[in-house]
């Protein structure tokens, strides 16, 4: 029997794994996987997050976001962590001097150093300016 | 003479896609938010990054492996205890490599892309290095040819290794029976794995055989008090595939031009996070804050990281 030439093979390889790809990423939307992503609920729960996320942390206040997709939380000795969801999980970083902030009446644009890290923008209130002021110590 | 050996993964990719499909099934009844769209496109398209890089450096490594096997010890020939000997040596091998993946920087900026998702699922499993020939984890193969196993044999093996391994990243299954889990690496202890729990840091680098950490005292197993959470110590937060793809050598990169020239090699060859100022955690630095505030409390009900079983 014939086989087919080695580059055709390849592109057959290639072209069906890629046809699988979108197929599944196609049904995992379709079947409605990955909704019901948690959100920060209240301080309690962004202090456990951090935690999480920096093991030692010892978080003691938060300000939480509030649709509840971030909070800053800061230790005993003043160190702040951005903690903000990921699809349906969080992530963290510290804040410091690589970050960029922008105040906007009741809401707080963060933008860490790291591109891919991304920015975010967080609702706080009537907090927002004074969360604001104590960012200006280490941005 | 050399058989006509096929590619066992090429042959298993519709059952993985078949399987993933089954733990999406599975997961719409127990647990939507175990996938995530964004997580699990990055996850396949990784794969499918991981098989283009394997191709375009497939005939290196294998002239690589084809130039040590020449100066081979012995011929081991194609006899059944032959495959037998070359699966179990190489799933040794594959130990050391894996291990050396999480302690030495340089391998672990090629085995971190792994790690990097915060689900953990069979697309997890497909969720492969594409910069592994680069990383040269495939030195820990060499003393296989260099023993007279054929290459050939040994890829074959590498291949089914690969294949065991995938059905292991679920969470849909919990425990296997008991005498599975002492002998094989099983959902469970590749959950460990997975872990960023202090308590579950570094440990379970088996691929097949549980035996491997059981012997060399980095087997943990999984505790229900502490449920695992997946993926790195400091969590990507990104679904950027390039970044996934690079970031530890991108950090690298920074590292070396930033550090003086006595400590530049330490953010090769050391584990990940360390830093020549001790500004930086390691795994074994925050294992050992774990210890501290869980010892004295005597809440740890299970036994230290580092006790084998």
């Amino acid at each position: 029997m014939a086989t087919l030439p080695g580059w055709v093979m390849l592109v057959v390889k290639f072209g069906g794994s890629l046809l699988a790809i979108f197929a599944i990423a196609w049904l995992v939307k379709r079947m409605g996987l990955g909704k019901g992503y948690e959100r920060i609920r209240d301080e309690e729960h962004a202090i456990a997050l951090a935690e999480e996320a920096e093991f030692g942390f010892g978080g003691v206040a938060a300000d939480v976001d509030a649709a509840g997709y971030g909070a800053i939380v800061r230790n005993a000795t003043g160190v702040m962590l951005l903690v903000r969801a990921h699809g349906n999980r969080f992530a963290a970083r510290r804040i410091d001097a690589g970050f960029t902030a922008r105040l906007d009446r009741n809401r707080l644009w963060l933008q860490s150093g790291e591109r891919a890290f991304g920015s975010v923008e967080l609702d706080f209130g009537g907090r927002a300016s004074v969360i604001a002021s104590r960012l200006r110590t280490v941005i | 003479m050399i058989p006509d050996l096929p590619k066992p993964v090429d042959i298993a990719v519709p059952l993985f896609v078949a399987a993933i499909v089954v733990e999406m099934w599975i997961v719409q009844r127990r647990n939507r938010a175990a996938y995530e769209p964004r997580d699990t496109l990055t996850s396949l398209i990784l794969g499918f990054g991981n098989t283009v890089a394997g191709a375009m450096t497939a005939g290196a490594a294998g002239a690589v492996a084809m130039w040590t096997y020449e100066y081979r010890l012995v011929t081991i020939g194609w006899t059944w205890w032959a495959w037998i000997t070359a699966f179990v040596a190489y799933d040794l091998s594959y130990y050391w490599a894996h291990r050396a993946g999480h302690r030495i920087r340089w391998f672990w900026a090629s085995h971190v892309i792994h790690h990097s998702s915060q689900h953990y699922n069979l697309s997890t499993a497909l969720r492969q290095t594409w910069t592994g020939f680069i990383g040269l984890s495939f030195i820990f193969s060499m003393p296989l040819f260099f023993l007279g196993f054929h290459p050939a044999m040994i890829a074959f093996c590498a291949g089914l290794n690969l294949i065991y391994q995938f059905w292991i990243h679920t969470e849909a299954i919990d425990r296997m029976p008991r005498w599975f889990e002492w002998m094989f690496n099983t959902p469970s202890h590749h959950r460990v794995h997975h872990a960023t729990n202090p308590r579950y840091l570094d440990a379970n680098y088996a691929g097949v055989f549980m035996l491997w950490d059981r012997m060399f005292g980095s087997f943990t197993p999984e505790d229900d008090v502490d449920p695992i959470r997946y993926g790195l110590v400091r969590q990507l937060g990104s679904f950027n595939i390039l970044w996934a793809a690079t970031h530890e050598w991108v950090g690298i990169a920074r590292d070396l031009r930033r550090a003086p020239w006595q400590a530049k090699l330490g953010y090769i060859v050391m584990p990940p996070g360390w830093s020549h100022d001790g500004s930086r955690d390691t795994s074994d630095s925050i294992k050992a804050r774990w210890r501290d505030r869980e010892q004295p409390r005597g809440e740890s009900r299970s036994p230290m990281p580092e006790a084998a079983e």
